[in-house]
C-alpha cells in the first residue's frame, strides 16, 4: 500500500468556515505514477471546492441565531406549562417519563417486598 | 402576558421533581436488589429516568431564563448563592474522604508494616501521569479564563475555541486517569492504601466527567447564541464548578500522590 501525504492550501475567504491548510492522507494505487498522482489531486481539489461551497452555506444556516424565536414561542400567551410549551415532542417525552415514573413505583414495591418475604426452599 | 408586581420567578408547576425523587428510589433500591438477587433492572431503570428527569429539568431553566426572560437580577443572585452552597457541600464531601486518608497515614498501623506507603505497595510515580494531570488541568483553568473574558467581550468565535479546548483538557485528564487505573499495581482491594486512592481519584474522576458534561452544555448554549456579554450565568456557574474540580486535584496530587508516596 502507498501512501501519500498531500498539503492542500486554501485560502481564507470571509465569512466561511474554512481551514488555512488541509492535511489528507492518501492511499494510492498500486503501480501510480506522476500523471495519474496529479490527476487525483485535481480531483480531490475539486472536491474541496464542491465541499467547501455546499459546508459554508450550510454552515451559515445552522449558524444562525434561533432565539428571537424560541423567546417569543415561549413567551405566548397559551397557558402551556415551560415543560409542555415547546410543542409535541415534549408532551411524548412527558409520558414516556411519567411512564418510566409510574411503572418504576409499582416494580420497586413488588421487588422490595418480594426481597422482604422468606422464601421456603423446596 | 406579565401579571407580576416583583421581580422573583414563580416557577410554573413540574413533573421533574416527584421524577427524580422516583428516580433516587429505584437507584438505591436497584442498588441493593443488584447486591443480593445479581439483578440490574431497577438500578438501570432508575439510571435512565435519572438522565430523563436531569436533562427535562435543565432544559426547562434554560427555557425560563434564556427565553421567557425569568432570570432576572435578584433571581440570578439566588442562583448564584445556591451554586456556591452546592460547591460548598461537595467540598465537604471530598474533606470527609481527605480525613480517612490522613486518619490512616498520619498513624499507619503495624497490619500496614507501621510505614506510609504500606509494606508491598508500589505507588505511581507522582512525577510521571500524575504531574501531566497536574498541568493539564491548570491549563484548562487557564482557558476556560480565556472562554470567559471571550464572552464578556462579545468575541463569539474566541469563546467557541477556548471553551472547546477545554473540555477536550478535561477528556485528555479522563483519559490519562482511566489509563493510569488500568495499569496501576494496586488495586482497591489492597487495604486502606488502595480504598483511600480509588475512592478519593475516583469521585475526583467522576466530578471532571460531570464538569466536562457541563462545559458541553455551555459549549451548545454559546454555538446557539444563548449568552450575552453581559448575562451568562450558566457558563459562570460551569467555570465555578471546573475551578473546584482542579483546586481538588490539586489538594488530591499533593497529598495521596506525593507527600503519600
Amino acid at each position: 500500500m502507498r501512501l501519500s501525504l498531500l498539503i492542500l492550501r486554501q485560502s481564507r475567504a470571509k465569512k466561511e468556515v474554512t481551514f488555512s491548510s488541509v492535511l489528507v492522507l492518501v492511499r494510492l494505487p498500486e503501480h501510480s505514477g506522476l500523471g495519474e498522482i496529479i490527476t487525483m489531486f485535481r480531483h480531490l481539489r475539486n472536491l474541496q471546492q464542491v465541499s467547501r461551497r455546499t459546508l459554508s452555506s450550510t454552515a451559515r444556516r445552522q449558524l444562525e441565531n434561533k432565539v428571537p424565536v424560541k423567546q417569543k414561542m415561549f413567551q405566548e400567551d397559551n397557558g402551556m406549562p415551560v415543560h409542555l410549551k415547546g410543542g409535541t415532542t415534549d408532551a411524548l417525552l412527558y409520558r414516556a417519563t411519567m411512564a418510566l415514573t409510574v411503572f418504576g413505583c409499582g416494580y420497586v414495591l413488588y421487588a422490595l417486598i418480594d426481597a422482604a418475604l422468606p422464601k421456603k426452599k423446596a | 402576558m406579565a401579571h407580576q408586581a416583583h421581580a422573583y420567578h414563580m416557577v410554573d408547576p413540574s413533573p421533574w421533581p416527584l421524577t427524580g425523587a422516583i428516580a433516587a428510589l429505584l437507584m438505591t433500591s436497584g442498588l441493593a436488589i443488584w447486591f443480593h438477587f445479581h439483578s440490574t433492572t431497577l438500578m438501570t431503570l432508575g439510571l435512565i429516568l435519572l438522565l430523563l428527569t436531569m436533562y427535562q429539568w435543565w432544559r426547562d431553566i434554560i427555557r425560563e431564563g434564556t427565553f421567557q426572560g425569568h432570570h432576572t437580577p435578584p433571581v440570578q443572585k439566588g442562583l448564584r448563592y445556591g451554586m456556591i452552597l452546592f460547591i460548598t457541600s461537595e467540598v465537604f464531601f471530598f474533606l470527609g474522604f481527605f480525613w480517612a486518608f490522613y486518619h490512616s497515614s498520619l498513624a499507619p498501623t503495624p497490619e500496614l508494616g507501621g510505614c506510609w506507603p504500606p509494606t508491598g505497595i508500589t505507588p505511581l510515580d507522582p512525577f510521571e501521569v500524575p504531574l501531566l494531570n497536574t498541568a493539564v488541568l491548570l491549563a484548562s483553568g487557564v482557558t476556560v479564563t480565556w472562554a470567559h473574558h471571550s464572552i464578556m467581550e462579545g468575541e463569539r468565535k474566541q469563546a467557541i475555541q477556548s471553551l472547546a479546548l477545554t473540555i477536550l483538557l478535561g477528556l485528555y485528564f479522563t483519559a490519562l486517569q482511566a489509563m493510569e487505573y488500568y495499569e496501576a499495581p494496586f488495586t482497591i482491594a489492597d487495604g486502606v492504601y488502595g480504598s483511600t486512592f480509588f475512592v478519593a481519584t475516583g469521585f475526583h474522576g467522576l466530578h471532571v466527567i460531570i464538569g466536562s458534561t457541563f462545559l458541553a452544555v455551555c459549549l451548545l448554549r454559546q454555538i446557539q447564541y444563548h449568552f450575552t456579554s453581559e448575562h451568562h450565568f450558566g457558563f459562570e456557574a460551569a467555570a465555578w464548578y471546573w475551578h473546584f474540580v482542579d483546586v481538588v486535584w490539586l489538594f488530591l496530587y499533593v497529598s495521596i500522590y506525593w507527600w503519600g508516596s
